[in-house]
């Protein structure tokens, strides 16, 4: 295989995300597959590196929601394809997240982002959807064993649920760590109410996403780095 | 001077018709119930929403209570899904706090796109009885303050009746097929309009929170939505709001030119800005963050936000939302005290 058609396959899923074109983003993954491309570098330095771009389109305004939400889509168009072929990386956490949005917020797009980042490194991820009930949230991660849960609120009037819900998981599993999102929540809020992290809205989400997915590519370089 | 002190309710209307007035009003278009209004009653706040007695005794309660000027009903976002045929979820079996939701989406895919509107849709949902509601905070306090309602832009509507992700994403893709439901919802949104207006509404706020440009592109919400608020604003006889949150500064010229007498913006719009842009004349009200300030601020905090609203020019000082309903008495106090005794 050589390294031009890798950069060439590299690129054309890169665009592919870029120019949410679900095709392209299908036909390239398929094309990693038949020359035998490693599939976590098609993931990482192709996918990845074309939501990171989205990300910086969206922050210079460039890019809304709409074009973020198709953008999605053609990520996982092409992950969809990659991902059977995964190989599993050793991140040195067991990787699953419950995520979902509290009861009362039907909203789910940040919460939608959020996910994506955690599938696209791999996470087990149990979705719970939105307008979950308090509770569910304990439930599943006790039955799960998960070690993160994420909770979402768009709206002021549903983000005063999160306390509860943080102070339910900290008690019954205090390793645990909790991410709280949604436009209503500050710095202050996660702090106060006792969360490990927290991201403002679908913007700061997908930077989140992307900072975790660098920070796990890096831990991956790294990885590779030592092993030479 | 006391003779010629205007009641609030004259001095809204003032703002309104474009004549002098001796300060800023500080009312609202949008719920405003307090945990002490409910208190005083005894309402839970969920069985308020399809019982009109209590709507109006919780809507009247912050006047009466606070003096803040205006009464205001519904408290939800859902009347007009709900006419419409969605199914809500007014979260009954909770005691927290909670606005109902959609449950069951009127439209499920694309094709389901092509609605018929109803024609007996004045007397379909809980539109007879916000009326009806709307009747009784006249009765009660509508000679004190104005009484105003609100009814959902088109697309923050199409938003409610089916899935948020689809109508972004095709708005992008198949405009033309989003504009003909636009169009549909703008007349669905002009019967309700007038509804509420033939019931005695003073001044009716269209929220079309969906169209903010945290979402959307200024040039989508312009070439898209655009049209069909100026189609609703141009129906509407009674006094009108034109409502958006989140970031709005590159919108809120549009947004005057929608026909709406006033625009309304929250707390990320930079007000003085854009009272530079929309000159000195145009009604802009705003921009207090009615939760990290008025609820979780102390009464310091809200009266320096009162004052930098009025400092950047805000015709009103008017919330970016809802009033959280669990406000601390001593903050609306301020505010309202605030508003009285500042001088620019």
């Amino acid at each position: 295989m050589s390294d031009e058609k890798s950069k060439e396959i590299l690129d054309a899923l890169k665009n592919a995300v870029i120019q949410y074109d679900e095709d392209a983003a299908k036909d390239s993954a398929q094309k990693a597959l038949d020359i035998g491309m490693d599939v976590n570098d098609a993931i990482f330095n192709g996918l990845v590196s074309g939501m990171e771009e989205v990300g910086r389109l969206f922050e210079a305004q460039e890019y809304f929601v709409p074009e973020l939400l198709m953008c999605a889509d053609a990520l996982y168009a092409g992950l969809d394809i990659l991902k059977p072929h995964a190989k599993k990386m050793d991140l040195g956490v067991k990787g699953s997240v419950v995520i979902g949005t509290v009861e009362g917020d039907v909203h789910d797009i940040g919460k939608n982002i959020v996910k994506m980042m955690f599938d696209v490194a791999g996470f087990t991820v149990y979705d719970l959807g939105r307008d979950v009930p308090l509770d569910r949230f304990v439930e599943e991660q006790l039955k799960t064993d998960s070690d993160l849960v994420c909770l979402s609120a768009m709206m002021t009037t549903t983000m005063v649920g999160m306390k509860k819900v943080i102070e339910d998981l900290k008690a019954k599993n205090p390793n645990v760590k909790i991410m709280i999102g949604g436009a209503p929540v500050s710095k202050d809020i996660a702090d106060k109410w006792g969360a490990d992290g927290y991201a403002k809205d679908a913007n700061n989400a997908l930077k989140d996403a992307i900072n975790m997915i660098s920070s796990l590519k890096k831990l991956k370089e790294d990885a590779e780095a030592k092993k030479i | 001077m006391t003779d010629s002190t205007p009641t609030p309710r004259e001095r809204v209307l003032k703002l309104f018709a474009g004549e002098a007035i001796d300060r800023p009003p500080c009312f609202s278009g949008m719920g405003n119930v307090t945990i002490e209004g409910l208190k005083k009653f005894g309402y839970k706040f969920a069985s308020l929403h399809s019982n009109a007695r209590m709507l109006s005794d919780a809507a009247a309660s912050t006047y009466r209570l606070f003096g803040f000027e205006c009464g205001v009903v519904p408290f939800d976002l859902c009347v007009e899904a709900e006419a419409l045929g969605c199914e809500i979820n007014v979260y009954a079996h909770l005691d927290d706090i909670l606005y109902p939701t959609i449950r069951k989406k009127l439209i499920n895919n694309e094709e389901e796109m092509d609605i018929v509107v109803p024609s007996e849709l004045p007397a379909l949902g809980r539109i007879p009885l916000i009326k009806e509601a709307i009747g009784l905070l006249k009765a009660e306090i509508g000679k004190e303050v104005a009484v105003g309602s609100y009814v959902l832009g088109p697309f923050t509507l199409a938003g409610q009746i089916m899935e948020l992700n689809d109508l972004l994403k095709l708005s992008f893709k198949k405009p033309d097929k989003v504009g003909k439901l636009l169009e549909t919802l703008a007349g669905v949104i002009i019967v309700v309009a007038k509804e509420y207006e033939s019931a005695g509404a003073d001044y009716i706020t269209v929220r079309e929170m969906g169209a903010t440009s945290d979402v959307l592109s200024p040039r989508v919400f312009k070439n898209l939505i655009l049209p069909y608020l100026k189609k609703i604003f141009a129906e509407l006889k009674t006094h009108s709001v034109l409502h958006i949150c989140g970031k709005t500064n590159d919108i809120s010229v549009p947004m005057l030119e929608s026909g709406a007498k006033a625009i309304s913006v929250d707390q990320k719009n930079d007000a003085a800005e854009t009272r530079k842009k929309i000159g000195r004349d145009a009604l802009l009200f705003g921009n207090y963050d009615p939760y990290n300030v008025l609820v979780s601020g102390t009464p310091g905090k809200v009266r320096e936000a009162i004052r930098k609203c009025l400092d950047d020019g805000v015709s009103a000082v008017w919330p970016g939302c809802d009033i959280w309903p669990t406000v601390p008495p001593e903050n609306l106090h301020a505010m309202m005290d605030e508003v009285r005794k500042y001088r620019r």
